[in-house]
């Protein structure tokens, strides 16, 4: 009975801090930091970094000294990043990563999930308003607006597969999409839910929170050494989380490792592409996306679904 | 960093370090939100001493340090010079040299504006245009190469004539290479016009209309893509564009739409021009002699830059060194337009009006002394500048 308990929490503890969860999540999410580079880099006619580059780039980080600028509230400038990937981390537990299912999972953990993973974001915001920096501060402000602008139909894109399960618990929706392409039902819903990601992420074009050419580093620009490398592991968890819970809930299910690798890279690949394809959106621009046209064509949609399900049944 | 944050006003500087800038400058940008509410520029940051430093060297040794104001065009500069000190000295260069310096005057256009392309799509967060018009743009900075040996900083010019020559080999890989850049510019003219997203950030930003890009002063592209016909190859031809002539490529939208379109329909005319003068080089010499001692005697070359108008000022005084020489580069011409055009547009599109124009920092930058209420001329020693230097640094602590 005792020894049972032990061993209980030590599988606990394996599963959380090595594997499925904790040092694979971080290790993976870096691996998919350098797929995402590499190919850009390959559509772009560069040769890109090294398989190896995103975690010497995190050690390096790790290791050197982290400056906390003047001005700045120093508990909340060291503890954001810590927040951001304390999110991204713990929203990995309810998701069916590397083709697993869930470590844990209630009804409704969808909802946490997708506001687990806002936590980077919302830490990136006030980790920008946080500093005295122009560049972080505007940074900042266009972080949180774009925030408010892709959350709702990201959102909304997310829960139409719910919809279609009759469930908000992922463990549920993610075994009603087994065998089922929702790509092609909900199409509309598979893109914003991409975009939305790429949102998320920052990425072009929609990396005008950070855009180089006019705010250096947006609401990271005060940040180095061990700060920045926590941001740039949430960034890598956030990412892979995404990627998994639109592989599958839109193409067909993640039900074993090798299915999950194969359709998560899939659908960077995609990301990539996109990346390559369009030049920097301004924020106003990026806001007008998402409202104009994000949310209409997810919440039409949605419609759609509503009046499918009445007919049907 | 200081923070002067108010209710009023919100500054965010751009330079004089800034990862949108090549070079330092700084730009004081007053937003309101998002929209810019005043602009300020301040040059000089990279200021070399390059004129004064004229007149302590020879007229040949000059040659090579005003080759050196810019790297992108600095075969312009040295044509310039030397077409301002032939005059001078009433030297004839052989029609084959005019015909080369302006072979290579146009091959440097192109790599000036290819280069430009990538920089501004790289302003507009389109890094994918950027590699691949720079991989392009090694065709010609290899042509280059092969010509005269070095990629910038080619030195083809000498006073009286040029140093390098073109055979048929050398022939054969120029209208090689100038065929697939052609190709390759037909798809950049098709990608800045059609790709819809790219357009949302240039078409009808930092719009400048006639009389403004006449009022400002502007020269080159920018004045062009304002419909404002202003090109020294037209206006005044020099050297062999006389033989070759070229039209003028102009647009009225006056966007940054407008200045790259401009710029890439340029580099059509550049094209056409470099064949030309391949199929039909004149035989003959390369250089002429020309004396050590240049005759007593001012005068002004103007040459048309791949940036616009650069303007040349060479006064002699009988001796083997000039007295002064005064260089105004297209780039102080158009600075004046970024500060005026940047009110009322976004934070976001301000670097792109910036790379608009295409600046090049370090050619700009003059000392001016403006001395209030004494109406006294005076020069200034080489010694006393660099102790003024020294005195105005330590009195204004950065």
């Amino acid at each position: 009975m005792e020894s049972n308990t032990i061993k209980d929490i030590l599988a606990s503890c394996l599963s959380l801090l090595l594997f499925p969860g904790g040092l694979f999540v971080l290790l993976t999410g870096l691996f998919y930091e350098w797929v995402d580079r590499k190919f850009l880099a390959q559509l772009q006619n560069r040769i890109g970094p090294r398989w190896f580059q995103p975690v010497a780039d995190v050690i390096k980080l790790l290791a050197k000294e982290e400056v906390v600028p003047e001005g700045v509230d120093a508990r909340l400038f060291i503890g954001l990043p810590i927040f951001a990937l304390a999110g991204g981390l713990t929203a990995a537990l309810y998701v069916p990563f590397a083709g697993l299912s869930p470590i844990t999972s209630f009804p409704g953990d969808l909802i946490v999930t997708i506001y687990l993973l806002s936590m980077l974001t919302l830490c990136l915001g006030l980790a920008g308003a946080n500093t005295l920096d122009r560049f972080s501060l505007v940074g900042a402000t266009r972080t949180l607006t774009q925030l408010f602008s892709y959350e709702a139909p990201f959102l909304l894109a997310l829960l139409g597969p719910a919809f279609a399960a009759g469930s908000w618990e992922i463990r549920e929706i993610a075994s009603f999409a087994e065998g089922r392409w929702l790509l092609f039902t909900q199409p509309i819903g598979f893109l914003v839910a991409i975009i939305g990601l790429m949102g998320k992420l920052e990425l072009p074009p929609l990396d005008a929170p950070e855009a180089e050419t006019e705010i250096v580093a947006g609401a990271l620009t005060e940040y180095s050494g061990r700060g920045l490398a926590l941001f740039r592991l949430s960034k890598g968890v956030t990412l892979i989380i995404g990627l998994t819970l639109i592989a599958s809930f839109y193409l067909a299910g993640v039900a074993n490792p090798y299915l999950f690798f194969i359709k998560t890279l899939a659908l960077l690949l995609i990301l990539v592409v996109l990346q390559a394809l369009f030049a920097r959106l301004r924020i106003d621009q990026s806001v007008g996306l998402w409202w104009r046209y994000g949310t209409i064509l997810v919440l039409i949609q949605w419609l759609g679904m509503i009046i499918w399900r009445g007919v049907t049944v | 960093m200081h923070s002067d944050k108010t209710l009023e006003s919100f500054t965010v500087p751009i330079g004089p370090q800034h990862p949108a800038l090549k070079e330092p400058e700084h730009f004081l940008i007053t937003v309101d939100g998002e929209i810019v509410t005043k602009a300020v520029v301040r040059l000089g940051y990279a200021h070399r001493g390059v004129e004064k430093a004229t007149e302590s060297r020879n007229w040949v040794q000059n040659l090579y340090l005003l080759e050196r104001i810019c790297g992108i065009c600095s075969h312009i500069h040295a044509t310039a010079y030397c077409l301002g000190v032939e005059q001078l000295a009433a030297v004839e260069v052989p029609p084959r040299a005019q015909a080369i310096r302006v072979l290579v005057a146009e091959m440097e256009r192109i790599h000036s504006h290819l280069l430009w392309l990538g920089v501004a799509a790289h302003e507009a967060g389109f890094d994918t245009l950027f590699m691949y018009s720079w991989r392009d743009r090694e065709t010609i900075m290899d042509l280059l190469e092969s010509l005269s040996g070095n990629r910038v900083n080619y030195s083809v010019n000498v006073l009286g004539g040029v140093k390098i020559d073109i055979d048929d080999d050398l022939a054969q890989l120029i209208l090689d290479g100038i065929h697939y850049l052609e190709e390759r510019t037909h798809h950049y003219l098709d990608v800045v016009t059609s790709d819809a997203m790219f357009l949302q950030r240039t078409r009808g930003i930092g719009v400048m209309n006639r009389s403004q890009a006449e009022v400002l002063g502007t020269v080159g592209p920018t004045a062009r893509a304002s419909n404002v016909a202003r090109d020294i190859r037209v206006e005044a031809p020099y050297g062999a564009y006389a033989n070759y002539p070229v039209w003028i490529t102009l647009d009225e939208r006056g966007d940054l739409e407008a200045r790259f379109v401009v710029r890439i329909k340029e580099l059509f005319e550049s094209f056409r021009i470099i064949r030309e003068i391949v199929k039909t080089l004149p035989p003959g010499d390369l250089t002429t002699r020309i004396p050590r001692r240049i005759k007593a005697g001012e005068t002004v070359s103007r040459v048309e830059a791949p940036r616009g108008e650069l303007f040349y000022f060479i006064k002699s005084n009988g001796t083997d060194i000039p007295e002064r020489i005064k260089v105004r580069t297209p780039t102080i011409c158009n600075m004046m337009s970024v500060v005026k055009l940047a009110i009322g547009h976004q934070l976001a599109d301000v670097p792109m009006i910036v790379v608009g124009i295409d600046p090049c920092f370090s050619c700009n930058d003059r000392m001016v002394l403006i001395d209030h209420g004494r109406n006294k001329q005076s020069g200034w020693t080489w010694e006393a500048l660099r102790r003024y230097g020294i005195e105005y640094y330590q009195g204004h602590p950065r």
